[in-house]
């Protein structure tokens, strides 16, 4: 697979509400970590789309930087564990009836029946 | 896409620029799609945020009134969201996922992720978790589930708990011991242990609901003239009037010495008598009901052979 790789006057032209002393900012704060070529940064596509919503979220919700990585670092996880998830229901959906069914016991089990006395 | 980018902001004509981007925030701030799952709200930010994009531009404003250009034309090239990168298998920003106890099972499934960048400044790393809730089963006599008490045990991890049965519990109830699970992870708070109760059948007492029966042996005598017995109760002995005339399988109930019932009321006991004979029927004894039998002589099947 090819990787674009974006200079960073690519990237400042790409999301104009972003400022130059922004773009630092962020990347000081670890919050955007693009790849490093010759002393000059590379950002893959996942910066870009991560910068567009950083800038988005700071401006919508007046975050500071610190919020800004919690956010961010929240969305990450949930993602991740969305992906994950997607790729067992889809490993699951393959599998015949039975073993959802099974399965469906099981997760019944676990997370349904309600504890009734503390 | 919206041929109206007023009515894609919610906003009217004579809109003030404050106004417009005033909209358009509250609508990302609901309709984001790194924020939310609804493809409809996904819909509303695209046409939102291309309706924003041309109306802030007091010039590209001024010249959609004028009908010189027209909504489409703004459009940016497709945008990919943070999401299609965020939930790839290998999102530098993630940091690793714990899944506590099925951490082998999801390393089995999906493998060791491949590359890993540590996040940013380890803030992935300082996440606080809940630690995982671990599951016992747990046996406890009849007495000590109805009665309650205190019952020692020993989790896997060597930890020695006293556990307290409240009284009255059920077969098939759990109960939740907070904080005795696995460990949190940062400053999350540890998970619980949940100890789902079996208990163990006693031969001499039966459960129906809250009630509680038991069988209570009699002498013929005892039968015959009444007397005062001593009878088990969950509380303790306490001393019974047995009537006079007592049948076997006749029934006394002795109220509120059940098992303590869900809103806090105990069931009753019910007494279950069983007249036992002496263990020699003596010459006395055979002689006497001998005589009593020739005027005295009753059918107790005539009823139907209920017995009483």
């Amino acid at each position: 697979m090819i990787r674009q790789f974006k200079t960073r006057d690519e990237i400042l032209s790409m999301i104009p509400e972003l400022s130059p002393e922004a773009l630092a900012a962020l990347t000081e704060a670890g919050i955007i970590q693009p790849l490093l070529a010759e002393g000059e940064p590379r950002f893959r596509e996942i910066d870009a789309a991560r910068l567009q919503l950083a800038v988005e979220l700071e401006e919508m919700f007046r975050l500071d930087p610190e919020a800004l990585a919690l956010v961010l670092s929240l969305i990450d996880q949930l993602n991740g564990i969305r992906g994950e998830m997607r790729a067992v229901l889809g490993a699951l959906a393959e599998e015949p009836p039975e073993t959802r069914a099974r399965l469906r016991r099981v997760i019944h089990e676990i997370r349904i029946l309600r504890v009734q006395r503390d | 896409m919206a041929d109206d980018p007023y009515a894609a902001l919610g906003v009217s004509k004579t809109a003030t620029d404050a106004e417009i981007k005033k909209a358009y925030r509250k609508i990302a701030k609901r309709d984001h799609p790194d924020l939310t799952d609804d493809p409809a709200a996904h819909e509303r930010f695209k046409a939102a945020s291309v309706a924003y994009d041309l109306l802030k531009d007091p010039e590209q404003r001024a010249r959609f009134d004028r009908g010189e250009i027209d909504a489409q034309g703004q459009e940016r090239p497709q945008r990919r969201y943070y999401r299609d990168f965020s939930e790839a298998p290998d999102n530098p920003y993630r940091g690793q996922a714990d899944y506590g106890d099925f951490s082998d099972v999801f390393a089995d499934l999906f493998g060791e992720r491949g590359f890993r960048q540590s996040g940013f400044g380890g803030g992935a790393r300082s996440f606080d978790m809940r630690g995982q809730d671990h599951r016992y089963t747990l046996e406890v006599d009849f007495m000590t589930a109805a009665r309650g008490g205190t019952t020692r045990i020993t989790l896997p991890d060597g930890n020695v708990l006293d556990v307290n049965i409240p009284a009255g519990t059920r077969d098939g109830q759990t109960i939740r011991l907070r904080g005795k699970g696995a460990a949190g992870m940062g400053d999350g708070p540890p998970g619980d242990a949940l100890l789902a109760i079996t208990v163990r059948e006693d031969p001499d007492w039966r459960r129906d609901g809250d009630d509680v029966s038991t069988v209570l042996p009699i002498s013929l005598d005892e039968a015959v003239l009444g007397a005062k017995v001593q009878a088990q109760t969950i509380d303790g002995p306490v001393m019974l009037t047995v009537p006079r005339g007592a049948s076997s399988g006749q029934k006394l109930r002795l109220r509120g010495r059940g098992l303590t019932g869900a809103g806090g009321k105990r069931g009753d006991q019910h007494v279950e008598l069983r007249i036992v004979m002496p263990p020699q029927i003596d010459d006395d004894l055979a002689r006497f009901i001998e005589t009593w039998r020739k005027d005295h002589a009753y059918n107790p099947r005539a009823a139907g052979g209920r017995g009483r």
